[in-house]
């Protein structure tokens, strides 16, 4: 008998055939099968540049709108009414229980990118305090990950989702450079992890400082798209 | 510059401000070696912390995150009001038995003792307090009229708003968007009182034994600390759980009892017939002959219906198999639905035949003339307080007063011959004061 972290109601997790010649502790699924279904995966054909499920594989309309400003993304989940419900209580209500959640799918998903150092995407003084945790290290359990970008201090913090399209892509550069981060990063290739991509802006920034700090490679990995 | 009356009475979180409202409290706590949340009083896990190391509360998120950091304030509840000199202008009749219940409970109002009403479905429990609330109002009383059901409290509030057009009035819930206004009348939702503290000196908790309230430590604990210490509260059922029935058996809880429709005829009787393995049936795609013969005769005569089915999930399944069957014309509503309030009303307006739905539809809704159909009555969603529910949908206007109600079982359980029991019951009573079979 397992609680649901997110509805709360108590389930039997399934026990495969699998699990069961694995010869190890049985994994404890914390999501029961009906909240774990009001995620849709990204599966099958998706948009090679920023990992949006679509019919064919060609770059889409808002990757071509990029140019030449390319980054590699991948994605997890569609971001539809279950994950914005999911967000919303995690994020915005605070719920930090709920990390859990999603913590095995992205274990699984990190587990299957090249990458020498994982960044995650800082938030800010303010969030920190108000919210008290970054969303986006709450999801990883162990990994290690280097917190390189700082967000600068004079950066106004009105969130991102609280914007247009138009007022997101002209946001200035929000982040800067730890003072250490060119000795982890310089010569690796580097791994972004965000919540959500929705137009790219974010993660182009932290990228372009990425690279100004002499990384050979960065690629991105988000929650949704 | 903030408005202290916000504060009356309640315990609140305060973003700024605080000079005016003194020290507050930590909105949770250490005791001992664990963590409780001062808002809604239950005990935090061990891991409801924060990595800046704050403890945050679980329980009553929905309400806006409480943590260590967070502080509650409080301002005592002053009754700063002026009540009309008589603020009743309800201008509708109580039926001799109804007065006699209205007298009964402004009595013990009166007397200050915290009680039951206990009046069958369709009985009119709202109009009998009007009597006993307004002579409360006139006492400068701070009033707070409860329900956990959300749409209990969306149907009452403009019946009270009307009914007691003068005194200042505020309604609760939890996706509404107009702002918390000090007022003498509150009509909330359970969940809202979390938000009270020595608030209100009477409660009224409309469906007492509704869920989530009769099942939830948290929510009887929240009407507890609204409540002034000084204050009491007034239980509505149509149907009381044990614990309540034990209550009024041993007399410690005074009781006004009407077990007679505003009408005056008896309840309809449960029906009960039985549907040999209809789960096992419904998978393979079929439903009990018996049951589609009932719903084709009431589609034949124009009759509209509710069918009740234990869970969202055969919903699908159900209505699949009864538009093969011929049996058209209505469509299928459950709690996340979001058209929910639309389809009551299609049937209301006659504009749909029937309705299939689980136990949301239980309580607080009328339909004039209706006929009511369970499957699967033996169900453990099926409560027997459910049960009586559900068949006091059926026969509530003056114009139809009789109303078939229908129970598909597999097996005759002792939730559903409770349910009968019960219905027997108020039918013995209210044939004494002269209730008549319709």
């Amino acid at each position: 008998m397992t609680r649901c972290v997110w509805c709360t109601r108590t389930f039997e997790p399934p026990v495969t055939l699998q699990d069961l010649l694995r010869w190890r502790p049985l994994p404890v699924p914390a999501l029961c099968s009906s909240c774990q279904e009001r995620f849709t995966p990204i599966t099958g054909a998706h948009c090679p540049a920023c990992g949006r499920q679509q019919a064919t594989t060609i770059r889409c309309h808002d990757c071509e709108r990029w140019g030449t400003e390319t980054l590699t993304n991948h994605a997890l989940f569609q971001y539809d009414a279950g994950m914005k419900a999911y967000m919303q209580q995690y994020k915005f209500q605070g719920d930090y229980a709920l990390r859990k959640a999603l913590q095995a799918p992205l274990y699984r998903a990190l587990a299957r990118q090249t990458y020498d150092v994982l960044v995650p995407i800082p938030v800010d003084q303010h969030t920190w305090l108000t919210r008290g945790f970054n969303q986006v290290t709450g999801w990883l359990r162990d990994q290690p990950f280097q917190q390189v970008l700082r967000v600068k201090a004079d950066h106004k913090s009105q969130p991102q989702s609280a914007k247009t399209r138009a007022e997101r892509l002209v946001t200035p550069q929000p982040f800067m450079l730890d003072a250490a981060a060119a000795k982890i990063i310089a010569n690796r290739r580097v791994l972004l992890l965000d919540d959500v991509y929705t137009t790219g802006r974010t993660l182009r920034h932290a990228a372009n400082q990425i690279y100004l700090g002499g990384a050979k490679a960065v690629t991105s990995l988000t929650l949704a798209r | 510059m903030i408005d202290l009356s916000e504060y009356f009475g309640r315990r609140l979180s305060a973003a700024t401000g605080t000079s005016q409202l003194g020290m507050g409290m930590p909105a949770v706590q250490q005791v001992g070696a664990h963590y409780q949340c001062q808002r809604c009083q239950q005990w935090l896990a061990d891991t409801d912390q924060l990595p800046n190391g704050a403890w945050y509360c679980r329980q009553c998120l929905q309400l806006g995150r409480v943590t260590s950091q967070t502080k509650l304030y409080t301002i005592p509840e002053p009754n700063r009001f002026s009540p009309p000199e008589s603020p009743l202008t309800w201008t509708g009749e109580l039926s001799p038995d109804q007065q006699q219940a209205a007298e009964s409970i402004r009595q013990h109002v009166q007397l200050g003792q915290n009680q039951l009403l206990w009046a069958v479905t369709g009985a009119g429990k709202t109009e009998i307090v009007y009597p006993a609330l307004a002579w409360a109002v006139t006492q400068g009383w701070r009033i707070a009229w409860v329900s956990p059901r959300v749409d209990v409290c969306l149907e009452l509030a403009p019946r009270i708003r009307a009914a007691f057009a003068a005194v200042s009035q505020c309604l609760l819930y939890g996706e509404q968007s107009a702002p918390y206004q000090y007022s003498q009348l509150t009509v909330c939702t359970t969940h809202q009182l979390l938000r009270f503290d020595q608030a209100f000196d009477w409660i009224i908790v409309d469906e007492v034994d509704a869920f989530p309230l009769a099942t939830s430590p948290l929510l009887q604990l929240a009407i507890t600390r609204a409540e002034k210490s000084k204050g009491q509260h007034l239980y509505l059922t149509a149907t009381p759980g044990e614990k309540l029935q034990r209550q009024i058996r041993q007399r410690t809880l005074v009781t006004t009892y009407l077990p007679l429709r505003y009408h005056g005829y008896l309840l309809p009787q449960l029906r009960v017939r039985l549907a040999w393995r209809w789960r096992e049936r419904l998978h393979k795609g079929r439903l009990p002959r018996p049951l589609i013969r009932q719903l084709l005769a009431y589609l034949g005569k124009g009759q509209r219906f509710l069918l009740f089915v234990p869970h969202v999930r055969d919903l699908p399944e159900i209505m699949a198999e009864l538009g093969q069957q011929g049996v058209r014309g209505g469509v299928s509503v459950h709690a996340a639905d979001p058209e929910r309030t639309g389809k009551v009303q299609a049937l209301r307006d006659q504009k749909l035949s029937y309705l299939v739905t689980t136990t949301i539809l239980e309580r607080g809704v009328t339909f004039s003339n209706i006929a009511v159909v369970i499957l699967g009555g033996d169900d453990a969603v099926f409560s027997t307080a459910a049960l009586v529910q559900i068949a006091g949908r059926a026969g509530r206007s003056a114009d139809f007063p009789d109303g078939e109600v229908t129970c598909y079982v597999q097996t005759q359980t002792r939730v559903v011959r409770r349910a009968q029991a019960m219905i027997t019951r108020l039918n013995r009573q209210g044939k004494q004061r002269g209730g008549r079979r319709p």
